[in-house]
């Protein structure tokens, strides 16, 4: 009896550990099942018409980073086109500010790379749409809403990393390594030289043409691209190209559309104050929850701002007698010398205007004054006029093209400052030396250096900064 | 304890009466070290089953047949003895400790081995070696103690982390830390906060009592630790807690309450001095006329200006107390041991505390001759309140050095004095008006079950828990610079961690033929954790009075998520030794990791070793000198599996949300051939014992080859991702450790023991994944260099005129004489020899990590006092100190050390400190030599004298022992470094950027008074 049972505890052991066996040989399975909660296995993740709209808004999310329009992007070009002056700590926003960029410049290695994250993120989506079967899907006006969005990104790639050293759409004008298929493996990852200016500005518009020419793509709410924010990206794009009738087109189908007013001169500050005025095109959305730092950046650390960056006294002396524009540009009451255009700083909720009417009458008035015939300078003139008159300034009366333009130029300085046209618009003018730098080829961002190390020199720096 | 004696007084009486050929000896049971009486000792006839033990004053009486031919003494910690009996009825007994001896059993992976029979290199600290000390954590324990083992307290925060290098650093992006097993139970460690206060950390392993621990077994080499397989390639740290024994239930209560203090302050600048040197800076850069009115619109009188001392202000002297109750005893069937504790420390930091309450019950239970059951469990619970530190702008202590002096604490108002120009925050603001609180919750269970299957084979099985939450709770007031932006900023996170592990092994354990000893263990393992944790913040308060997220008025993030990773693994050991001469031993484990790509799934790691006891030799054994020598060496592949959960999966992420969209976007390429990082270990080892083991020996080499280390592969920016993760990196690890522990004296009444180590570590970056990357401030990351190097310019003096400019190569490009180099700067040298400073005159400056370091402890007893004298040190490294850059940078914004007093003038030529000049043209403050310094030091680190009380007073007080100490915990630096501590590191989280001191919490120097009672 008693050996029985010491036999049956035996048995009862062995049982165990051969049972214990059996649950081990499943444990594979539980090895393969460790996944993430808070993120999607990449095969797979954009089968399906809701998760190609997560995606679709995952681009307008690159748009947000602190290291493209949150921040960077366009403080950058108001930094380095004078009208921001540097008095904080960051020594790469001191290099910015003395247009002295060295070529490891993090800020600017970041902004390069949150570009390009968007681009990599709209090219999955547009990739995966051609197999999505779900008619609640509008796959054509998802894919022109997409490119749209991917025009825009390297349209900005070019406009820092690109270009010549007097200027856009130059004989030797460089561009940016282009992509259009997703990164899903290392592979994908291999690098591509960089195209020249002129063939990245033809893929930009492949991406606008088609998406002007898709019949559903609708206008939608201002913070999303619709058919008239390709038209503003084109017409920019134009007035970059040199393309002065196309620019003039593009910009009076947008202004004649009437689905846009400018503010007045007593209500110039609510475009900022309140959100999504009437005068926008292509307002990018923040949000308590979904917010950006730039107020942060500007305000003193007393109003709870790390105080980096201010109004430059330049700035402030750039406007005439009487503009409404310079309280909203240079504030003279505590904090001083920030603007009222981003003010929420504890909530960081401050929208960022991409596209707003102002603009595109701006664009017209170059475009038409480039033409240089007389009736062509007039309507210029008249077009320059309608946002001097809005400012509270009276009517420029001149027929010299020259003089035109260089008064459009300051006016561009004054209607559009904090929003990062000032550097860009320089270097259009060619006017990059006012700024004191004698070295032409910092016109020109250098490609930052990781990625010339990287890639072995495939994609390759810009000349000058080898 | 009366019943027991009312029985035996009754055995005696029986025995005597009715059997006249029985008799009765007796006899007290000491200790031969010390020679006080032990109680609970288990007394019985040699051969027979049942017996006593001895009582409270170490006496016994056994009632003994004439058939009995000796008596058994036997006792945990001792070596059981056996006493032939005479025709004496008394029988005395002096039991030896058994860590003097070789027959001891040593608790290795998976089991227990004799020590004289181990193979691998192994280092241990027992109960005894920690006592008196104040220690919070088990780490802290090990500080100096086991040669080749770094402890690095990178904070002086109560809590805060602690960081564990055994045998140098071999992993640049994983863990570097061992893997700690309790009582059989890997348990999850690391900093569970979520919220960031400056760099501090927290360390889960603080929710361990240290005086619950009985001892700690460091496993350093593949011999001891390829057992954990792809756990093993960091170490594995063994504690093992204290057990119930047989004996009557014995009552400790264990006091301690001391003070802390801060063992060092660091002059400043008074107001005037500071006010002066700006206007000093300011016309020096824009001439005469120009001064701090220009600057601030404040007056530029020095005399105008307060001195106010920041150091004194949130320094302060804090006290620390533990109180301790345990209960430990049982019978032959069943023992246990209880313990509770309460440990309140404040921090010599104002705004710091730490607090916990922690509990265990072990208990074991012998069900039948052939099932132990075994129950370990331990709870605990604490509560942390911090202050921003390290590397933060908005912390204590930072705030303490970069606030200038003459900022009144307070404004006559009242409220907080703050520097108009400057955006470093009133460091008692961020102190008394911010909440820092984390509070942690432990539970350790382990259950097992050990079956004797036939005599030599015994199954076991267990099924372990560790259960660990957190919570942090933050608010950043609006009296405050952090919190004034957003009306006051609160956060709430919540974690959880339940990780458990069901081991099952089979061991068979016997002798052949008196000389082949076989020892194999087999068994299957499989661990799976899970971890979820919620994150919620708030802005926009009304006032600072309601903290909590309900009252923000503006809700900044929700957030929540999860993690898992799962571990099964099978492995076995076989050590066989002949004679216990030649020991040989194999082991190997196979590791299925959820972590490692889809394409390599699973690791083997195999280990071999070797060992001969040359003294069990014939040409040996008579020789009364050597009473051990012997040679090991081993050789196996041990992993790190620390790579993060979920590295090698390509992924999409949520939260790319916009306009209050759900939104998708790739976050993370994939690769499926991820593995663990792979080292190669290879260990030769000597230990030596001379004349009876009173002098030890244990002299380790070693050599370490890490391959496949995961680092972050380097992508064309342009794909939208800028690496992949991949095993690609090389490190090299080389070593020697040497351990002494000697009797240098001992005498009935004195004795001295010491005990010294010291271990030499070489490290070297061998394969890197792209080009030489910057980490920290001043530290560089590069082939063929330690990690943490240091990487910056060189100081060549001071110009002292313009033609020694003129003649030098160009410091600074520019073509304003203002802004250009001025005599009074600092010549920085010309490296590459281009006539031009720039980037690439940098070079490796020194390196961040010890090259040698370890401890010397001295026991003295003399009669009933003991004094116990503990040194630790380390060098080679040096520090670079941010500290100074700031404090000595003169840059016009942060507040300034005195020896900017010894700045250069035209009157004042002969110093190394440059001119005073605002916004330093030249760069006088960049990473440059000018601030490293030796972090070399020796460490008081622990002094204590006890008194145990002698059997007249216990008797009297009818207690069995009274302890009464005093000791003091880092009670003297000796050091070079002009810091607050050599010690101290801000980057603690970085394997790359270690030894950069930015305004970290200093360690403390603790006094403590205590007291144990035993019942």
């Amino acid at each position: 009896m008693e050996f029985n049972m010491i036999k049956y505890i035996k048995f009862k052991y062995l049982a165990a550990f051969l049972i214990a066996g059996t649950i081990f040989s499943s444990c594979k399975k539980e090895l393969e099942a460790q996944k993430p909660q808070a993120s999607l296995d990449a095969p797979g993740a954009f089968t399906n018409a809701a998760s190609v709209k997560a995606g679709l808004f995952g681009v307008y999310n690159g748009l947000q980073s602190s290291n493209y329009y949150g921040l960077l992007y366009n403080t950058f070009s108001e930094l380095g086109g004078g009208n921001l002056s540097h008095v904080g700590t960051f020594p790469t926003f001191a290099q910015v500010a003395n247009n002295q960029i060295l070529t490891d410049n993090v800020n600017i290695s970041d902004m390069y790379t949150a570009i390009y994250s968007g681009i990599n993120v709209a090219n999955t989506i547009i990739a995966a749409i051609p197999a999505i079967t779900d008619a609640s899907l509008d796959k054509d006006a998802t894919l022109a809403e997409l490119r749209t969005l991917r025009a825009l990104m390297y349209f900005d790639l070019v406009r820092y990393f690109g270009g010549s050293n007097d200027g856009y759409s130059k004989a030797s004008g460089v561009g940016v390594s282009i992509k259009l298929t997703p990164t899903l493996t290392e592979a994908d990852a291999n690098p591509v030289a960089r195209s020249t200016e002129a063939q990245v500005y033809t893929q930009i518009l492949s991406d606008l043409d088609f998406a002007i020419g898709v019949g559903t793509y609708a206008n939608k709410i201002t913070n999303r691209a619709g058919k008239d924010v390709a038209n503003a990206i084109k017409a920019r794009l134009e007035l970059y190209r040199e393309q002065w009738v196309n620019a003039e087109a593009l910009s009076t189908t947008v202004i004649g559309s009437t689905r846009y007013t400018l503010l007045s001169n007593t209500n110039y500050g609510d475009m900022w104050s309140a959100k999504n005025s009437t005068e926008s095109i292509f307002e990018l959305d923040f949000n308590t929850a979904d917010q950006n730092s730039i107020a942060f950046y500007y305000y003193t650390t007393t109003t709870g701002g790390r105080n980096e960056i201010s109004a430059s006294a330049a700035l402030n002396t750039a406007h005439e007698a009487g503009d409404v524009r310079k309280a909203i540009n240079f504030t003279t009451v505590a904090p001083i010398a920030k603007t009222k255009k981003f003010t929420r700083v504890s909530t960081g909720d401050d929208n960022v205007i991409l596209f707003r009417l102002a603009e595109m009458y701006l664009i017209r008035a170059e475009a038409r004054v480039r033409q240089n015939t007389p009736i062509k300078i007039a309507d210029g003139l008249a077009d320059l006029n309608v946002i001097r008159t809005r400012a509270g300034l009276g009517p420029l009366v001149s027929i010299s093209q020259a003089d035109i333009l260089t008064a459009i130029l300051a006016e561009r300085r004054v209607e559009l400052a904090h929003e990062g046209h000032r550097w860009f618009d320089l270097r259009r003018f060619n006017l990059t030396s006012t700024l004191g730098i004698a070295q032409a080829y910092r016109a020109l961002y250098p490609i930052p250096q990781r990625e010339v190390l990287t890639t072995g020199g495939i994609i390759a720096q810009n000349a000058g900064y080898q | 304890m009366k019943k027991l004696l009312q029985s035996l007084f009754f055995l005696m009486i029986f025995a005597g009466s009715a059997f006249s050929q029985e008799r009765t000896v007796s006899g007290t049971v000491t200790s031969k070290e010390d020679g006080l009486p032990i109680s609970g000792v288990s007394v019985r006839i040699k051969g027979a089953p049942g017996g006593i033990v001895t009582s409270n004053t170490g006496k016994y009486s056994l009632t003994v047949s004439s058939k009995a031919t000796g008596i058994e003494f036997s006792f945990i910690g001792f070596l059981t003895q056996t006493i032939t009996l005479g025709s004496s009825n008394v029988v005395n007994a002096a039991l030896v400790g058994v860590s003097k001896s070789l027959d001891e059993l040593v608790i290795v992976g998976y089991g227990t081995q004799k020590k004289g029979s181990l193979t691998g290199a192994q280092g241990s600290v027992s109960a005894k070696e920690i006592e008196n000390t104040p220690i919070l954590n088990a780490q802290q324990g090990l500080q100096g103690r086991v040669a080749g083992v770094q402890v690095t307290q990178s904070s002086g925060t109560p809590g805060g982390g602690i960081s564990i290098n055994i045998r140098g650093t071999s992993s640049i992006s994983g863990s570097n830390q061992p893997l700690y097993v309790v009582d059989g139970i890997p348990i999850n460690t690391g900093s569970y906060t979520q919220v960031a206060a400056g760099g501090q950390l927290t360390n889960s392993l603080a929710d361990i009592n240290p005086s619950d621990i009985e001892s700690m077994e460091i496993l350093k080499d593949a011999a001891a630790s390829a057992i954990y397989g792809s756990r093993a390639a960091n170490g594995v740290v063994l504690i093992n807690t204290k057990r119930g024994l047989n004996q009557a239930t014995k009552i400790g209560v264990n006091v301690y309450s001391g003070f802390q203090e801060v063992a060092k302050t660091i002059p400043t600048l008074s107001g005037p001095q500071y006010i002066q040197l700006l206007n000093e800076e300011l016309t020096n850069r824009y001439g005469t006329g120009t001064n701090y009115n220009s600057l601030s619109g404040l007056s530029a009188d020095p005399s105008t200006y307060p001195t106010t001392n920041w150091q004194d202000l949130i320094f302060r002297t804090a006290a620390i107390s533990n109180y301790e109750v345990t209960a430990r005893g049982g019978n032959e069937k069943t023992k246990f041991a209880i313990s509770t504790s309460l440990f309140d420390q404040k921090g010599v930091v104002i705004g710091t505390d730490f607090k916990r309450y922690s509990g265990r019950l072990n208990l074991d239970n012998q069900a039948t001759d052939k099932l132990k059951l075994t129950l370990s469990t331990s709870f605990s619970s604490s509560v942390n309140n911090r202050v921003n530190n390290d590397n933060n702008i908005y912390g204590t202590v930072s705030g303490a050095f970069l606030l200038g002096s003459h900022i009144p604490a307070y404004n006559s108002n009242g409220t907080y004095g703050r520097d108009p120009i400057s955006s470093v925050d009133n460091p008692l603001a961020g102190a008394f008006e911010n909440t820092f609180k984390y509070f942690s919750n432990r539970l350790l269970a382990s259950g097992a079950a050990e079956y004797k299957i036939i005599p030599n084979l015994t199954f076991k099985t267990s099924l372990s828990l560790d259960y660990f939450t957190s919570k942090d709770r933050t608010f950043l007031s609006t009296l405050t610079n952090a919190g004034s932006g957003s009306g006051g900023s609160a956060t709430e996170g919540q974690n959880q961690e339940i990780n458990y592990i069901f081991d099952n092994t089979l061991n068979y354990n016997k002798v052949f033929n008196d000389a082949h000893s076989v020892n194999i263990l087999a068994g299957f393992s499989y661990q799976e954790s899970n971890y979820e944790n919620i994150l919620a913040a708030a802005t926009g308060f009304p006032g600072n009075d309601i903290r909590r997220l309900s009252a923000g008025s503006v809700r900044t993030t929700a957030s929540s998520g999860g993690a898992s990773n799962a571990l099964e693994s099978y492995f076995a050991r076989a050590n066989y030794s002949y004679k216990g001469k030649y020991i040989f031993q194999a082991s190997g484990r196979l590791d299925g990791s959820s972590r490692f790509g889809s394409e390599n799934r699973y690791g083997f790691f195999p280990a071999i070793s070797g060992a001969w006891r040359i003294s069990e030799e014939s040409f040996l054994k008579n020789v009364n000198t050597i009473s051990d020598l012997k040679v090991r060496a081993s050789y196996g592949i041990v992993g790190n599996q620390e790579i993060g959960n979920f590295t090698s999966l390509a992924l999409v992420g949520g939260g790319a949300n916009y306009l209050q969209n759900p939104g998708l976007a790739p976050s993370q390429l994939g690769n499926v051939n991820l593995s663990w990082e792979n080292t190669a270990a290879l260990d030769l080892g000597l230990d030596l014992g001379l004349f009876k083991n009173r002098l030890v020996l244990n002299l380790d080499v070693y050599q370490k080859k890490t391959t496949d280390l995961l680092l972050a592969k380097p992508l064309a920016a342009f794909s939208g991702f800028t690496t992949i993760q991949s095993n690609i990196g090389k490190t090299e690890n080389k070593g020697l450790e040497v351990g002494l522990t000697g009797v240098i004296f001992d005498k009935k009444d004195f004795s001295w023991t010491s005990s010294f180590n010291i271990s030499i570590n070489k490290n070297k970056i061998v394969e890197l994944s792209g080009n030489p990357y910057a980490s920290g401030f001043a530290s560089w990351v590069e082939v063929g260099q330690p990690l943490g190097a240091f990487r910056g310019y060189r100081v060549q003096g001071i110009f002292q005129n313009a033609a020694e400019i003129a003649a030098a190569p160009k410091q600074a490009v520019t073509s304003n004489p203002l802004t250009s180099t001025a005599p009074g700067d600092i010549r920085f040298a010309d490296i590459n020899g281009d006539g031009f400073i720039t980037a690439a005159d940098q070079e490796i400056l020194g390196q961040g990590i010890p090259t040698f370091m370890g401890g010397f402890t001295n026991n003295f007893k003399y009669k009933n006092f003991d004094l116990s004298v503990f040194l630790q040190y380390q060098g080679g490294n040096q520090i670079f100190s941010t500290t100074r850059s700031f404090g000595e940078g003169m840059n016009s914004v942060f507040g300034q050390m005195a020896t900017t007093l010894n700045r250069w003038t035209p009157t004042n030529t002969n110093t190394n400190v440059p001119r005073a000049v605002y916004q330093d043209p030249n760069n006088n403050r960049r990473t440059s030599d000018r601030f490293l310094e030796d972090a070399g030091f020796l460490r008081i680190k622990n002094v204590s004298l006890s008194y145990n009380f002698g059997p007249k007073v216990l008797n009297a007080l009818r207690v069995s022992g009274i302890k009464l100490y005093a000791a003091a915990q880092n009670l003297y630096t000796f050091t070079n470094y002009s810091g607050l501590d050599p010690e101290v590191s801000t980057f603690s989280i970085s394997n790359t950027a270690p030894g950069t001191d930015f305004l970290t919490y200093p360690q403390a120097r603790t006094y403590t008074f205590g007291l144990n009672l035993t019942f």
